[in-house]
């Protein structure tokens, strides 16, 4: 399940397989403040297949966040194209984006980003109040239970452990059932032990056949990934299988 | 099912932030109370008026000497009006269904036994039963002979009764009017209060006899007519001054020397006390509308930058500008309707109170003001609420989610 090297056909030619739940080429993002140029992508190529499990590693400022958000269709790219799960999402109109973020992309935030006065099943249920699904209670309850919160439903954020508020998290990013899990640093605000178990459950929705994309300057956590996608000065620098690390520098364990 | 969950989670900020919103909210409070308040003072006022006016007798008119105001009234010789003029115009006012001559006095003393009591007196004819729609209820009205023939009799209204601690029994008994022997013999059904004056503090004795006992009175005489119908009121206005001048003698650049006032004329000046107490209304709810608009619109301004990163979070799982300019409108709307609620309740509260002053009209509060107070509260949410939504709509959801 490894990528193929670069440079791919366009999406129409590998129609005979499921199309590439990502398809990346030549994605620049350059941001201008002053006169000065900001070239936090600087034209990326990547394909990511259904069901890979995704790590994207690099230095500080190397441009993983803005990746996250072009992905995530939370920004446009400045140059290049994007498909996502086979539809061609570059330029779409702001309704068009949110749609699509809204059906396509879960989110997974480093802060977990849960509403205070909700509880963990009305923080779940959110994302079915905006594509207008019928059977929300339901779903938002299936979701946690796969998260193995079905006895915190009625919790609100401020009476669960960071752990158990990243959990919703995940469920409210599941409940769409979307293409795509982005996770910018999901584990940054835990403790070693429950981000283990956030990643057991990342590994556990991976087996389940989700496709998840997650951000981590952690090298034994970026170990557990099929594959490492690393930026360096908004490029791709290296892309190949974690775990097996002919790593340099930065690993370290 | 979005409309729902926004009107929730309003509610649910609102309650969240209860002072803050009440506090908010206290201009629009303010505009709606004040409006359900004076529209129903006015609406009972108004009501009550007209009523009281429809009592004084229908196509009623008032006529009276008066010097006109100005050199053009200086230059004028003596203004009067005598009982000549009253038969030139019984005799030629066609459009007049009747005509009562009415001598008033203010206070006259009525005194039965020991007891002695100040009261109003009218000196009048007969018709001026049905002119002013003063009908007795017990014993008789006035005859024509009682008028022709100066009979010391008289009619009582209800209060005088009361003063003089007497029932109906009084019918057929004498008292002393102004020191002349009288003879009661009717009693006027009540009419009751108008704004605190009673209109049954009243004894009405024949005109010529009023005439006799206040020689001063002779020539000024005021009238009280009435048109055949409503239609009829206007030319017979115009009947009894194209008389009356000719009579006077007046030249065309000549002032009346008279007053003239037909019902509706009444009306109307009431109807402009009203519209001037509307147009202060007007003044007080704008000003209070744009004090609570403005209150409220920056509350929601606070309210979005407080809430930035939920902006941006909503965004990133799907929320479009429109859903987040939906929900920060609804929630403007639901703090605005607070507000017209609050002032709703209260308009009744303070109605309530006022209506338990004894001498208040009947005072009801219209259906039509409230929905007018929940009208310009929920218009003034939309209107002050449009531009704190919009900047929340509009906000980048990547740094809405960075938002510290
Ligand atoms: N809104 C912006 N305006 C200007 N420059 C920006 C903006 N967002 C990001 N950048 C720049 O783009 C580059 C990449 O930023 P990005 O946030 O993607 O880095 P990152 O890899 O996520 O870093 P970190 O590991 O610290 O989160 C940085 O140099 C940053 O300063
Ligand atoms: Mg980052």
């Amino acid at each position: 399940m490894t990528a193929d090297p670069l440079p791919l056909p366009e999406p129409a030619a590998a129609a005979d397989g499921p199309p590439p739940v990502i398809l990346l080429r030549g994605v620049t993002k350059v941001y201008r403040m002053g006169l000065e140029e900001v070239r936090a992508l600087d034209g990326v190529d990547l394909r990511i297949d259904p069901n890979e499990f995704v790590a994207i590693m690099g230095p500080s400022g190397s441009g993983k966040s803005t990746l996250m958000n072009i992905l995530g269709l939370l920004d446009v790219p400045t140059g290049g194209r994007y498909w996502l799960a086979g539809r061609d999402v570059a330029r779409l109109s702001q309704s068009e984006q949110a749609r699509e973020r809204g059906r396509r992309i879960g989110f997974v935030f480093q802060t977990f980003e849960l509403l205070p006065r909700q509880t963990a099943l009305q923080n779940v249920e959110l994302p079915l109040i905006y594509s207008g699904v019928r059977d929300r209670r339901a779903r938002a309850a299936e979701a946690l239970r796969q998260v193995g919160l079905a006895d915190r439903m009625t919790h609100r954020p401020n009476q669960m452990s960071g752990g158990q508020r990243q959990r919703v998290a995940i469920a409210r990013a599941l409940v769409q059932e979307p293409a795509l899990i982005l996770a910018d640093e999901p584990t940054g605000n835990l403790d070693t032990r429950t981000s283990e178990e956030i990643l057991d459950l990342f590994d556990d929705l991976h087996d389940r056949g989700q496709t998840i994309v997650l951000v981590t300057h952690e090298p034994d956590i970026a170990a557990r990934c099929r594959r490492v996608v690393r930026l360096r000065d908004g490029r791709v620098e290296s892309d190949g299988p974690g775990g097996l690390s002919e790593d340099r520098e930065t690993i370290s364990c | 099912m979005l409309i729902l969950a926004n009107v929730r989670g309003a509610l649910e900020q609102v309650w969240a932030n209860r002072l803050r919103s009440v506090l908010t909210v206290l201009g629009i409070v303010i505009a709606v109370t004040s409006t359900i308040t004076v529209v129903s003072v006015v609406q009972g006022f108004t009501g009550y008026v007209s009523d009281f006016l429809q009592g004084l007798g229908t196509n009623a008119m008032w006529i009276w000497p008066e010097r006109p105001g100005g050199e053009a009234g200086k230059r004028l010789g003596r203004v009067t009006l005598d009982l000549k003029d009253v038969q030139a115009l019984q005799a030629e006012c066609s459009t007049l269904r009747s005509l009562s001559p009415l001598i008033p006095r203010p206070s006259a003393t009525v005194s039965m036994g020991r007891t002695e009591v100040t009261t109003q007196l009218e000196g009048v004819s007969a018709e001026y039963h049905t002119i002013r729609n003063l009908p007795v209820e017990v014993g008789r009205p006035f005859t024509f002979l009682d008028i022709e023939r100066r009979h010391p009799v008289c009619v009582l209204g209800r209060e005088v009764l009361r003063k003089l601690e007497r029932g109906d029994d009084i019918v057929g008994r004498t008292l002393l009017v102004d020191g002349r022997r009288f003879r009661v013999v009717g009693i006027l059904a009540e009419k009751g209060s108008v704004l605190g004056n009673s209109q049954d503090d009243l004894v009405l004795i024949p005109y010529t006899m009023a005439l006799t006992m206040y020689p001063s009175t002779r020539t000024t005489i005021a009238l009280a007519a009435q048109a055949l119908d409503e239609a009829q009121v206007p030319e017979a206005k115009a009947q009894v001054v194209s008389i009356l001048r000719r009579r006077h003698r007046l030249d065309a650049y000549q002032p009346n020397d008279f007053q003239i006032r037909t019902q509706d004329e009444i009306l109307t000046a009431f109807n402009s006390i009203s519209i001037v107490a509307t147009a202060v209304l007007a003044g007080i709810v704008g000003i209070s509308l744009l004090v609570g608009g403005i209150g409220i619109m920056n509350v929601m301004l606070v309210s979005v930058t407080e809430r930035t990163r939920e902006i941006g979070l909503r965004k990133a799982v799907g929320a479009r500008r429109r859903d987040i300019m939906l929900q920060f409108l609804t929630e403007a709307v639901c703090l605005s309707l607070l507000g017209g609620g609050l002032g709703v309740g209260l308009g009744y509260g303070i109605t309530a109170i006022v209506s338990l002053h004894p001498q208040m009209v009947d005072v009801a509060v219209p259906a039509w003001a409230v929905l007018l107070g929940f009208g310009i509260s929920a218009g003034t949410g939309v209107a002050f609420g449009i531009l704190p939504a919009l900047k929340a709509a509009l906000l980048n959801p990547i740094d809405a989610l960075r938002h510290e």
